[in-house]
C-alpha cells in the first residue's frame, strides 16, 4: 500500500462473513424447504449467492435467506424424543397391536382373517 | 465515427449483405457479440480463486451468462451476414485486430476491484444499450433483447452491490477500487461510441437514437450513482474515433488464450 505505515481506516470495515440458510420453493405451490448454506456478509449478497448456488439453473421459484445467528435451535433428545411411552399423545391413541397378541395367546383364539367383500 | 481499418475483410466480407441497412445491423450485432464475449471469456479467469467460494461460484456463472449471450449474438450476427460462417468461427477465427469490442475491455480483468469497476462501467452502459434495443425492429433481436434484459438486471445488481462495499469498504479496497476508476474511466464511454452506420439503424426502427444520446442519458445516470458513493463522476472518452480498434496487449494475450483450443486442431468436430 502507498499510505503511511499504520494508517487507520476511517470507514468501517468490511462486513464479516458468516453462515446464512437458504430456503428454496422448487414450485409454485410447493412449501419452502431448506436448500443448504451460504456463506455472506449480509443479506443482499446472501441473496445473490443463494441464487446463484440455488437457483442458476432455473431449480426455484423463490429464495429465502435467513442468518444462521437468528435460528433457536432445539435438538435436545431428552426434550424431543422423551424415553418413556408417549403413544396415547399420538391421534391414534395407545398402541394396541402387542396388547392384543398377548390376549389372543392367553384365550386360545386366533387373529381373524380379514373379510374382504364379504357385505 | 469508430474506425474499422483492419476489421475487413478478415471479420465480414458482406457480399451478399444489403445494403446500409444489413451492413449497420451487422456491425451493431457484432459489437455488441465480441463486447459480450470478451469480458464472459476475461471474467471466467476468476473461477477457482474468487475471494470466497460463493464469489466464485457467483462470477463464474455470471461469466458464462455473458458468453451465452455472446453466442446468441453471434448467430444473429452470422444469420445477416450469411456467408457460410458459424457462429464458433466468427467467435475463434478471428485475428486480434478483428474483433471490435470496445477498448474498456481491452483492460485485463486485474485485481477484484479492478474487475468489479470494469464489470459496473460495462454493465450499466450494457444496460443503456439494450435499453435503446428494447423496441427494435429487427424482431430476432427484439426477442433477444428481452431475454438478455432479465438476465442483465440481476448482473447490473451484483456488481452494483460490490462496487458499494468496496466504496465503503474500508481504505485499501476504496483505494484499489478509485485507481481502476481512474485508470479505466476515460475508456467506459467506449461501449456507447458510435458505430458507422448507426443512422440507418435509427432510420429503420433498429436502434431508438444515436449512441450519443444513449451515452449521455448513462453518463448522467452512472455520475450520480458514483457521486453518490464519494466517488469521482466519469472523464469524458479520450480518442472515441478508436473506441473499437487498436486493441492492447492484454487482449492479444487474452486472444492467444481462449483460440488455443481451437487453433490445435483447425477444422476438427468439437
Amino acid at each position: 500500500m502507498g499510505e503511511a505505515a499504520g494508517a487507520v481506516d476511517a470507514i468501517e470495515p468490511a462486513g464479516v462473513l458468516e453462515p446464512w440458510e437458504v430456503f428454496r420453493r422448487e414450485k409454485d405451490g410447493d412449501p419452502m424447504r431448506h436448500g443448504g448454506s451460504v456463506m455472506a456478509p449480509d443479506a443482499t449478497l446472501a441473496l445473490h449467492y443463494a441464487r446463484e448456488m440455488y437457483s442458476r439453473r432455473q431449480e426455484s421459484v423463490h429464495l429465502w435467506v435467513v442468518r444462521r445467528a437468528d435460528i433457536h435451535d432445539l435438538a435436545d433428545l431428552d426434550l424431543l424424543q422423551p424415553p418413556l411411552d408417549r403413544s396415547f399423545k399420538k391421534p391414534g391413541g395407545y398402541v394396541m397391536r402387542d396388547k392384543l397378541a398377548a390376549a389372543r395367546q392367553v384365550s386360545g383364539q386366533a387373529k381373524p382373517k380379514a373379510n374382504k367383500g364379504a357385505r | 465515427m469508430t474506425d474499422f481499418a483492419g476489421l475487413e475483410p478478415i471479420a465480414m466480407d458482406f457480399s451478399g449483405a444489403g445494403g446500409g441497412r444489413e451492413r449497420a445491423l451487422a456491425l451493431l450485432l457484432l459489437s455488441m457479440a465480441d463486447d459480450e464475449f470478451v469480458i464472459g471469456f476475461s471474467d471466467s479467469e476468476w473461477t477457482g480463486i474468487g475471494p470466497i467460494l460463493e464469489e466464485d461460484v457467483a462470477i463464474s456463472s455470471l461469466a458464462q451468462d455473458e458468453l451465452g449471450h455472446a453466442q446468441a449474438l453471434y448467430r444473429l450476427f452470422v444469420d445477416v451476414v450469411a456467408d457460410g460462417r458459424d457462429a464458433d468461427a466468427v467467435a475463434y477465427d478471428r485475428p486480434p485486430d478483428g474483433y471490435i469490442h470496445a477498448r474498456l475491455l481491452d483492460h485485463p480483468r486485474g485485481d477484484w476491484a479492478w474487475t468489479i469497476a470494469r464489470r459496473w462501467l460495462y454493465e450499466t452502459a450494457d444496460a443503456a444499450r439494450l435499453a435503446a434495443l428494447a423496441e427494435t425492429s429487427y424482431e430476432p433481436l427484439r426477442q433477444l433483447v428481452d431475454k438478455l434484459r432479465r438476465e442483465e438486471r440481476y448482473h447490473e445488481m451484483h456488481v452494483d452491490a460490490w462496487l458499494e462495499r468496496l466504496a465503503g469498504g474500508g481504505a485499501e479496497p476504496r483505494r484499489r477500487l478509485e485507481a481502476a476508476l481512474t485508470a479505466m474511466g476515460p475508456d467506459a464511454g467506449t461501449v456507447l461510441a458510435p458505430l458507422p452506420g448507426e443512422l440507418a439503424l435509427v432510420r429503420h426502427g433498429i436502434l431508438a437514437e444515436p449512441f450519443a444520446a444513449i451515452e449521455a442519458r448513462w453518463r448522467a445516470v452512472t455520475s450520480t450513482r458514483l457521486i453518490g458513493l464519494g466517488l469521482a463522476a466519469l472523464p469524458p472518452t479520450t480518442d472515441p474515433d478508436h473506441a473499437r480498434s487498436g486493441h492492447s496487449d492484454a487482449f492479444r494475450v487474452l486472444h492467444a488464450d481462449f483460440t488455443m483450443v481451437r487453433r490445435s486442431e483447425v477444422g476438427a468436430t468439437w
